[in-house]
């Protein structure tokens, strides 16, 4: 399933995010977002991760980010 | 791989100069939903757009529409419209991004970014137009309460967006599949060169498979295999009485003269499919404007709802059929089912598979099917490998 996972953005450096979910880190382009991000925000990302697709709002991110370590907990992910 | 990360890989065999095995594997988390239990349906609409990515709108209002047939709620007329001009946004906006973003890497081009950023926004700015208290998916109608000056620029914007996607209007294709051809070799935006390659490349019945379109309502079966389905093989691999459906933009306007005949003309390949949510943005566009004349106020349904029972909500998706089921006990979901149209479409035995099934073994077969992979439209990255015995 196309879960959403909210990334932390770590890092920005010329239009590609560092961004962290779960311990893992990657890079994404921020080219498709129309919202202004900065470090400390959170982004989710398109299919495939090449693009982040768009800014959450913190309790947003934290309210997904909570049911999706219950999902990773249970061994559905 | 990172947790969460899921995708399609499809495998081809290739023996002599035709495919001789097309394998499709998943890695989707189609079991994930039923961590939904054990919360109040008011909370699980509220969560469903923030966990699923490219398709919230239709998620949420899948979801909304299950809760209201297991605790028997009947939304208002205004609620109904409301929703349906939600989904319509949603829609439009996907097959835009999915054709500004996708589609020019199929013809060697660089993707058209800029048009793409305001899409998202737009979904968010409607829902604010039509529910200005974020309750657009509250079971039983949220407050609608209508700014029409925002959705005037709406629609505004999208027209903007089509002219773009269509570099013109749509009257100068739609009519016939001569006018598209003709459109199409006019090669004046990227819908239009990706299918004047594909007609030149004499690839538009490339893919045909025997239709099995879905119905708009739904498989018959639908609600009892998911009620029965407590091993979630169904919700991975569904199937009705053994066929695998097609459910997309083709299987829903596939009654529209150009459709219609393209599909009499080149049977459902990727000339019909790429055409189709084509056709489909048309459709949408023009349907909102009618119902953005009657879309009218509605008061927020006040009352908490903690009955019991089961239901299914169905919506149609940007990609396809979306269907979720619920169980609730006094209040408290303790099932919660989604079936997703990538699971038909993918289907190691669905229109993917009788698209690539028996394809001629080309140089370009890796490029071919990752066109019909295009066509076809999934929510999740999908690779492509080519195999010679």
């Amino acid at each position: 399933m196309c879960m959403a996972v909210p990334s932390l953005i770590i890092a920005i450096d010329r239009g590609v995010a560092t961004v962290e979910a779960f311990g893992s880190v990657r890079t994404t382009s921020l080219m498709l977002l129309g919202d202004e991000v900065a470090v400390g925000d959170y982004v989710i990302l398109g299919a495939g991760g090449n693009f982040a697709a768009e800014k959450v709002e913190p309790e947003v991110a934290a309210e997904a980010l909570a049911y999706l370590a219950e999902v990773l907990a249970s061994g559905q992910a | 791989m990172q947790p969460f990360d899921s995708g399609l890989a499809v495998e081809l065999q290739v023996t002599g100069r035709a495919v001789t095995d097309v394998r499709i594997h998943s890695t989707r988390l189609v079991q994930a939903s039923r961590m939904l239990a054990s919360r109040t349906p008011a909370q699980v609409t509220a969560i469903l757009p923030a966990i699923y990515a490219l398709c919230g709108t239709a998620q949420a209002l899948a979801g909304c529409g299950a809760m209201e047939a297991a605790l028997r709620l009947n939304p208002s007329p205004a609620h109904r419209m409301a929703r349906h001009f939600l989904l319509w946004v949603e829609t439009v906006t996907e097959h835009a991004q999915g054709i500004l973003r996708d589609w020019p890497g199929l013809v060697n081009e660089p993707p058209d970014l800029d048009p793409i950023k305001p899409l998202r926004p737009m979904v968010t700015a409607a829902k604010r137009a039509l529910y200005p208290d974020g309750d657009w998916a509250r079971p039983g109608g949220g407050r609608l309460a209508i700014d029409h000056g925002a959705l005037i620029e709406q629609r505004r914007l999208l027209a903007n967006l089509a002219a773009h996607l269509f570099d013109g209007s749509p009257e100068d294709w739609v009519k016939d599949p001569d006018s598209l051809q003709a459109w199409a070799r006019r090669g004046e935006g990227i819908a239009a060169r990706l299918l004047h390659r594909v007609e030149r490349d004499g690839l538009s019945a490339f893919g045909r498979a025997t239709p099995h379109l879905m119905r708009a309502e739904g498989p018959r079966d639908l609600e009892t295999r998911l009620a029965d389905d407590d091993s979630g093989d169904y919700v991975a691999h569904p199937d009705c009485g053994g066929a695998v459906f097609e459910t997309n933009a083709l299987s829903r306007q596939s009654a529209q003269p150009l459709i219609a005949a393209l599909i009499d003309r080149h049977g459902t390949g990727i000339t019909a499919r790429l055409t189709a949510r084509l056709v489909e943005i048309a459709v949408a566009l023009r349907d909102m404007e009618d119902l953005a004349q009657d879309l009218c106020d509605a008061p927020r349904d006040p009352a908490e709802h903690h009955g019991s029972g089961n239901g299914l909500g169905v919506e149609d998706a940007a990609r396809g059929l979306l269907a979720h089921r619920v169980e609730i006990e006094e209040g408290v979901v303790n099932r919660y089912q989604i079936l997703a149209p990538t699971e038909w479409n993918f289907h190691p035995a669905g229109p993917l598979f009788s698209g690539l099934m028996g394809a001629e073994a080309t140089p370009d077969l890796k490029w071919r099917a990752h066109l019909l992979v295009a066509a076809l439209d999934p929510c999740v990255a999908c690779t492509v490998e080519v195999h010679h015995a």
